[in-house]
C-alpha cells in the first residue's frame, strides 16, 4: 500500500518535464490547456477532464466574495502559481519555521510525522494502521480509499455524488477547486453498517500535494452510522498558503454520520474550505470543529435537512490570536417538516485576533414543526482583539420554534476571584475556565484529540494571560 | 418607478443571504415634491424652541446618498427643536397624508440642552386612500444629562411608502429612549443610528411593529458604543400575519475604549400566518475587552399551551391572538407615559390584527 | 455553651489584666508558665484583624473592626442587610473588588493584607461564597482535583480522592451525579451551598469563613450545613460564619457572636446574644451604633 502511494507521488500531476514552459504557461489566470494537463496527469476518465473544465468556466465568471475577511494578499491574476507544483519547490526541514517546530515539540509529536506534517519528508508509513482497520471494514463493504482511486474504481457512485452537494457555481474557490481539485477521501458505508472506530483522514493529507485541494465524499448509505475525523492538532504547515478543499457528505435516509475537525494550519494560510452534508430522512448529522490555524479562515460548514424529521447539530470552538482572522460559523437549511437544528458555537480571541461567527439558518415554507436553537458565546481575553456576531435568521413559516443568544465579554472578575479563593493563581483560574468554555467541543471529541487540543489550548495560553 | 437599493448594514454578509440591504422594486420616488401642509404642532414654546429651518447634513449611515440627498435639497418641512427646559417638557408633531398632502420630505433636527428633559412625540398618519411618500430625517443631539424621549408612531395606510433615517449622539450622561411603533407602509424602511460618544449614555430603544398584507418592514438598527459605561438596550416585539414580511438588522458595535459598556439586544418575532416571513440579522461587534454584550433572537407561532388557557377562558381563537400580541407589545407599549396616545395604539393593533 | 478556654476569655477581650497582677508578685516559675501558655496561646491564634477600614467602589463600610479567632472556636457574625459582612469576608481573602483603607489582617502571626487570593487561600482561609460562580465545562471532580492539587502541592490519587468525595457528598446528602456535572453551573441554591461546604471539607483548611451559607436555604438542608461544619471542625481550626439570620444557630453551638451594624462590631457575647437578636431583632443595636 505505501509503495502505491509513492508512485502517486511519482506521478505526481505537476512533475512536468519541462519546468520553465510550464511556469511561463502560467503566467496569468488558469487556461483550460492547464486544466487538460493536470486531468491527463490524474489519468482522469473523459467526464472528469469535462469536468473540470467545466468548473474553470464558472470560475472565470464568478467574482470574489464581497463579505468577510480582506483576502485580496491572494493575487488572483496570479491564481495559477498557487496549483503549480510543490515539488518544484526545495522544502527543507529548515526551512520551516521555527514556532511550527516548538509546537511540534510541545505537543510530542514522533520525528517522524513531524516531517510528513510540515510537508517536507517522505509519506509517513501509516498505512498499516490504516489497512488493518480497513481488512475489518471491508467484509461488511465499507469503501475507505483515496479520491482519485475512487474515481477510477467506483465511477458509479463518485459520478452520482461527486460536486452535486456543492455544485461549482456555490463560489469562486468552489468553482477553482473543481477545476484543480487533488487527492482526500472517499468513504462509502453500505446500507446498515455501524462503523464503530472513527475514520481518520489524518495521514491521508500528507502527501505533498493534498491539504490544498483535496475533496472528501462520504456516502452513508441508508441506516448506516460512522464518524470521520478530519485533520489533527498538529500545525501543518504548506509554503503554498492557499486551502480550498471541498467536504461533501451524504447521509441516506435514518443514517448517521458525524464529522470531526480539528483544523491548525500554519498561521499564513488562507483556509477558504467549503463542507456541505445532505441529510436524508430522519437521518442525522452531527458537526465537530475546531479551529486554531489559518492566517484567514472562511469556513461554514452547511447541512441542508432534505428529508422529514432529519437532524443536526453543529459545535464548533474558534481560538484566534495575534494576525488570525478566522470568519467560522454553520449554515442549516430546513427543507422538511419535523427538522431540528442545534448550534452551540464559541470562540476565543486573545493577541490582536478576530473571530467571528457568522451564519444561516434558514427555515424554508414546507418545513412545518421544525425547531432551531442556536447560542453563541465569544471569549475576549483583552482589549486589542475583536469578537463579532454576524447571524442570519431567516424564518419562512410560522409552525416553528426558532431560538438564538449569542454572548459577548471577558472572563469575569467574580469567577476569577472565585477560583482563587481556592487557591489557584490568576493565570491558572484563567486557564481553567477557557478550558472549560472550550470543553463542550472538547467533550465531542475522541480521547487523544480531546487531550490534543487542550494541549493546544495551554499552550495558546501560554504567556497570553497573567 | 424605480427599483432602489437602501438600507445597507454597518457590516456586510454573504450576498447570498439577502440582508445586507434592501431592493425595492417600482418605488414611485417623486422628483417634484410639492408642499406639505398638514401638520399640527402642540408644545410648550417656552420650553421648546420650533424654527422651521434645519441644516444640511450628511448621515453616518442613512438609507441612501440619494434618499440624504432628497432630504437635503428638497425637503418641504424643515424644523429645528431647540429643548431647554428642566421640567419635562412635550411637544407633539402629527403629519396627516391626504390627497394633496401625500408627499413629504422632512428634516427634523432636535438639540436637547444640557440637564433637560423633554418627550417628543412623532406622528403620522394617512387617508385611507392616499397612497403617500415619506421620507424623514431626524436627528438628535442630546448634550450633557439631557433626557429625552422620542416616540415615533407610524400609522400610515398599507399602499403608502415609508422612509426614516435617524441620527442621535449622545454626550455625558445623556439618556436618549425611542419608542417606535411601526405599523404602516406597503415598504416602510428605517435606518436607526445612534453614537454614544458620552461617557455613561444610555440609548434605549423599543419597537413595536405589526404588519399584514404584503407590507414589509425594513430595519435597519445601529448603536455603537464609544463612551465608557455607555449603555445600549434593544428590544423588538413585532407580529406578522398574511404575507407580511421583516428584515431586521441590529447591530450592537462596541467601539475600542467603551470600557464597561453594556449592550442588550432582544428580538422576537411572532408569526400569525404560514406566509408571514422574519429575517432577523442581530450583531454583535466588538473590539474592547470590558463590556458585556447580549443578544437574543427568536420566532415562531404564539404558543399553542398559551392559547389554548386564554381560549378555556372563553375568548374565541381571534380575539385570544389579539390578547397574546397586545401582551407582547405592552412591555414595550407600558413605558409610554401618554394614556390617549397608549389607547390609540392598542385601538390601531386591534384594528390591524382583524 | 460559655467557653472554658483561658485564651477564649483574654480574646474576648473581657479580662486581660490577671497577667499584670501576677507579673508583680514576681513569681518567676508562676510567669514562666504563663509565658509559655501564652506561647501556646499564640500559636493558638489564627486570625486577627485590627482597626480595619475598607471601601468597596469608593464607598466606606467598615469603619475599624477588630476580630480575633483562635483555633477551636466557632464565630459568628450577625448583622443587617448591608452592614458589612460580605465585605469582611472578601477583605480577608483581597478581593480586588475592596480596597483596604486601614488596618491590618494578620493570619498565624503573617500580616495577609497584601497577599494575592490564591496565596491567601493556600495559607489556609477558605470562604464559602453567597453566590458561589458557575464554572461552565469544569466539573466538581476535576475542579476540587485540581484546587486540592494547589493547595496542598502535592498530585492528588483519584480514586482515593473520588471515594473521599464520595463520602462527603453521602453525608451531605449530595446527588453523586452531581461530581460529573460542571461545577455549579445549573444547581439549585441548596446545591450550590452544599457544594461550597464540601470543598469545605475536601481543602479542609485552618479557617473556613461561611458567608451567608444558610440563607435561602430550607431547614433540611440547614441541618446538612451544620452536620458539614460539625464534621470539618476540630481543635486545630476555625469556622467563622456570617449570617444575617440565627436559623444555623439552632443547629450549632458556637462560642462568640459578634453583632455587626454600620461596619462596626458593636457587641460581642455568646449564643445567648443570638437568641436575643432571634426575639428583639436589630434595633437595639442599630441605635447604639448610630450613636
Amino acid at each position: 500500500m505505501s509503495k502505491t502511494k509513492l508512485d502517486e507521488i511519482n506521478r505526481n500531476i505537476y512533475d512536468i518535464k519541462n519546468k520553465d514552459e510550464y511556469d511561463f504557461k502560467i503566467k496569468k489566470g488558469l487556461t483550460p490547456e492547464i486544466i487538460e494537463e493536470i486531468s491527463k496527469q490524474k489519468n482522469d476518465p473523459e467526464w472528469m477532464k469535462e469536468f473540470r473544465l467545466k468548473a474553470l468556466e464558472v470560475y472565470n465568471k464568478l467574482e470574489l466574495p464581497t463579505w468577510g475577511p480582506d483576502i485580496s494578499e491572494l493575487n488572483m491574476d496570479e491564481i495559477a502559481t498557487y496549483v503549480r507544483p510543490k515539488t518544484g519547490l526545495s522544502n527543507s526541514w529548515e526551512d520551516v519555521p521555527d514556532d511550527i517546530k516548538n509546537t511540534f515539540d510541545k505537543l510530542g509529536i514522533p520525528e517522524a510525522e513531524r516531517t510528513s506534517l510540515a510537508g517536507v519528508g517522505a509519506q509517513y508509513d501509516s498505512e498499516v494502521v490504516y489497512h488493518s482497520m480497513k481488512e475489518d471494514l471491508i467484509k461488511q463493504g465499507v469503501i475507505y480509499t483515496d479520491m482519485e482511486t475512487a474515481v477510477r474504481e467506483y465511477p458509479e457512485l463518485v459520478k452520482e455524488h461527486f460536486m452535486k452537494c456543492v455544485p461549482v457555481y456555490d463560489h469562486k474557490f468552489v468553482a477553482l477547486h473543481g477545476a484543480v481539485w487533488s487527492g482526500g477521501s472517499f468513504v462509502y458505508v453500505p446500507k446498515g453498517v455501524k462503523v464503530d472506530i472513527p475514520l481518520q483522514s489524518y495521514f491521508r493529507l500528507n502527501s505533498p500535494e493534498s491539504g490544498q485541494f483535496e475533496h472528501t465524499l462520504i456516502i452513508v448509505d441508508e441506516g448506516a452510522s460512522l464518524h470521520f475525523i478530519e485533520g489533527c492538532s498538529a500545525p501543518k504547515y504548506n509554503k503554498v498558503n492557499l486551502h480550498a478543499g471541498c467536504v461533501e457528505l451524504y447521509v441516506k435516509d435514518n443514517a448517521y454520520l458525524r464529522y470531526s475537525t480539528i483544523e491548525n494550519w500554519s498561521k499564513n494560510m488562507l483556509n477558504l474550505n467549503t463542507k456541505k452534508a445532505i441529510v436524508g430522512k430522519n437521518a442525522k448529522m452531527d458537526w465537530v470543529s475546531g479551529s486554531f490555524g489559518s492566517k484567514i479562515s472562511m469556513l461554514y460548514p452547511m447541512s441542508i435537512l432534505n428529508g422529514e424529521g432529519a437532524k443536526t447539530e453543529y459545535t464548533g470552538i474558534s481560538f484566534a490570536g495575534g494576525g488570525q482572522n478566522l470568519d467560522n460559523g454553520f449554515k442549516v437549511v430546513h427543507n422538511s417538516p419535523n427538522t431540528s437544528s442545534l448550534v452551540n458555537a464559541k470562540s476565543i480571541s486573545k493577541n490582536g485576533g478576530k473571530c467571528t461567527y457568522r451564519s444561516l439558518v434558514r427555515i424554508n415554507e414546507n418545513a412545518k414543526n421544525s425547531k432551531s436553537s442556536v447560542s453563541c458565546e465569544s471569549l475576549m481575553l483583552d482589549d486589542i482583539s475583536i469578537s463579532d456576531t454576524i447571524p442570519t435568521n431567516d424564518i419562512r413559516t410560522d409552525e416553528v420554534e426558532f431560538s438564538h443568544e449569542a454572548k459577548i465579554g471577558k472572563i469575569s472578575d467574580k469567577t476569577i476571584f472565585y477560583l482563587m479563593s481556592r487557591g489557584m493563581s490568576e493565570e491558572d483560574a484563567k486557564a481553567m475556565i477557557v478550558r472549560g468554555f472550550a470543553n463542550p467541543i472538547a467533550k465531542e471529541l475522541p480521547v487523544e484529540y480531546a487531550v490534543e487540543m487542550n494541549n493546544l489550548i495551554n499552550l495558546e495560553l501560554e504567556g497570553a494571560i497573567g | 418607478m424605480n427599483n432602489i437599493k437602501l438600507n445597507e448594514t454597518p457590516v456586510r454578509t454573504s450576498r447570498n443571504f439577502n440582508i445586507n440591504n434592501i431592493k425595492l422594486e417600482n418605488i414611485k420616488v417623486p422628483e417634484q415634491i410639492s408642499e406639505f401642509e398638514n401638520i399640527t404642532i402642540t408644545g410648550d414654546t417656552s420650553k421648546t424652541n420650533i424654527e422651521q429651518n434645519a441644516n444640511k447634513i450628511d448621515l453616518v449611515y442613512g438609507l441612501s446618498k440619494d434618499f440624504i440627498n432628497q432630504v437635503n435639497t428638497q425637503s418641504n418641512q424643515k424644523l429645528k427643536l431647540t429643548i431647554d427646559s428642566k421640567k419635562n417638557s412635550q411637544t407633539q408633531m402629527e403629519f396627516n397624508f391626504d390627497e394633496e398632502n401625500n408627499t413629504l420630505v422632512e428634516n427634523i433636527e432636535i438639540i436637547a440642552k444640557e440637564n433637560t428633559r423633554s418627550t417628543i412625540i412623532l406622528k403620522y398618519l394617512s387617508e385611507e386612500e392616499v397612497e403617500a411618500f415619506h421620507n424623514g430625517i431626524i436627528r438628535v443631539n442630546a448634550k450633557e444629562n439631557a433626557n429625552i424621549d422620542i416616540i415615533l408612531i407610524n400609522l400610515m395606510n398599507t399602499i403608502s411608502n415609508n422612509f426614516i433615517a435617524i441620527q442621535n449622539t449622545l454626550e455625558n450622561n445623556s439618556k436618549v429612549n425611542y419608542y417606535i411603533i411601526d405599523f404602516g407602509g406597503k415598504n416602510s424602511v428605517t435606518n436607526y443610528y445612534s453614537n454614544l460618544i458620552g461617557e455613561n449614555s444610555q440609548n434605549t430603544l423599543n419597537t413595536i411593529y405589526l404588519g399584514k398584507e404584503n407590507q414589509l418592514f425594513d430595519l435597519n438598527y445601529i448603536a455603537e458604543a464609544r463612551g465608557k459605561k455607555s449603555n445600549i438596550n434593544i428590544e423588538v416585539q413585532g407580529a406578522l400575519k398574511d404575507n407580511a414580511k421583516k428584515h431586521f438588522k441590529g447591530t450592537i458595535d462596541f467601539k475600542k475604549g467603551c470600557k464597561k459598556a453594556t449592550g442588550n439586544e432582544n428580538e422576537n418575532c411572532m408569526l400569525l400566518s404560514d406566509t408571514a416571513k422574519s429575517i432577523a440579522l442581530p450583531m454583535l461587534l466588538c473590539s474592547e475587552e470590558d463590556v458585556e454584550g447580549n443578544h437574543s433572537s427568536s420566532a415562531g407561532k404564539i404558543g399553542e399551551k398559551e392559547l389554548f388557557y386564554i381560549m378555556s377562558r372563553g375568548f374565541e381563537q381571534k380575539e385570544a391572538m389579539k390578547l397574546m400580541v397586545r401582551a407582547k407589545f405592552n412591555k414595550i407599549l407600558d413605558n409610554i407615559q401618554n394614556q390617549e396616545l397608549k389607547d390609540e395604539i392598542l385601538q390601531e393593533i386591534d384594528k390591524r390584527i382583524d | 455553651m460559655v467557653p472554658g478556654l483561658f485564651g477564649n476569655l483574654k480574646n474576648c477581650q473581657i479580662n486581660p489584666e490577671p497577667l499584670a497582677t501576677l507579673e508583680t508578685l514576681e513569681n518567676l516559675a508562676i510567669l514562666e508558665t504563663l509565658n509559655s501558655r501564652k506561647e501556646i496561646e499564640m500559636s493558638n491564634k489564627l486570625l486577627e484583624i485590627k482597626d480595619l477600614y475598607v471601601n468597596a467602589e469608593e464607598k466606606e463600610i467598615l469603619k475599624g473592626i477588630n476580630l480575633e479567632i483562635n483555633k477551636g472556636e466557632i464565630h459568628v457574625i450577625m448583622g443587617p442587610n448591608g452592614s458589612g459582612k460580605t465585605t469582611t469576608a472578601n477583605a480577608i481573602l483581597n478581593n480586588p473588588a475592596y480596597t483596604k483603607i486601614n488596618g491590618s489582617i494578620t493570619f498565624e502571626g503573617e500580616n495577609i493584607n497584601n497577599f494575592k487570593t490564591d496565596e491567601i487561600a493556600r495559607k489556609g482561609i477558605f470562604m464559602s461564597f453567597q453566590l458561589p460562580e458557575e464554572i461552565p465545562g469544569v466539573s466538581v471532580t476535576n475542579f476540587l482535583k485540581y484546587a486540592k492539587n494547589k493547595m496542598t502541592g502535592k498530585p492528588v490519587k483519584i480514586f482515593e480522592f473520588k471515594d473521599e468525595l464520595k463520602k462527603y457528598m453521602d453525608e451531605l446528602n449530595m446527588n453523586p451525579k452531581n461530581m460529573d456535572r460542571s461545577l455549579n453551573v445549573g444547581f439549585s441554591g441548596g446545591e450550590k451551598k452544599k457544594n461550597e461546604i464540601l470543598q469545605m471539607l475536601v481543602l479542609n483548611p485552618k479557617l473556613a469563613i461561611l458567608d451567608e451559607t444558610d440563607s435561602g436555604l430550607d431547614v433540611d438542608a440547614i441541618r446538612t450545613v451544620s452536620k458539614g461544619i460539625e464534621m470539618f471542625k476540630n481543635d486545630n481550626n476555625a469556622v467563622l460564619i456570617i449570617t444575617h439570620n440565627t436559623k444555623i444557630l439552632h443547629s450549632l453551638k458556637v462560642d462568640f457572636v459578634h453583632v455587626l451594624v454600620n461596619g462596626r462590631i458593636v457587641k460581642t457575647g455568646t449564643q445567648e446574644l443570638a437568641k436575643e437578636i432571634e426575639e428583639n431583632g436589630y434595633e437595639k443595636y442599630k441605635k447604639i451604633s448610630a450613636q
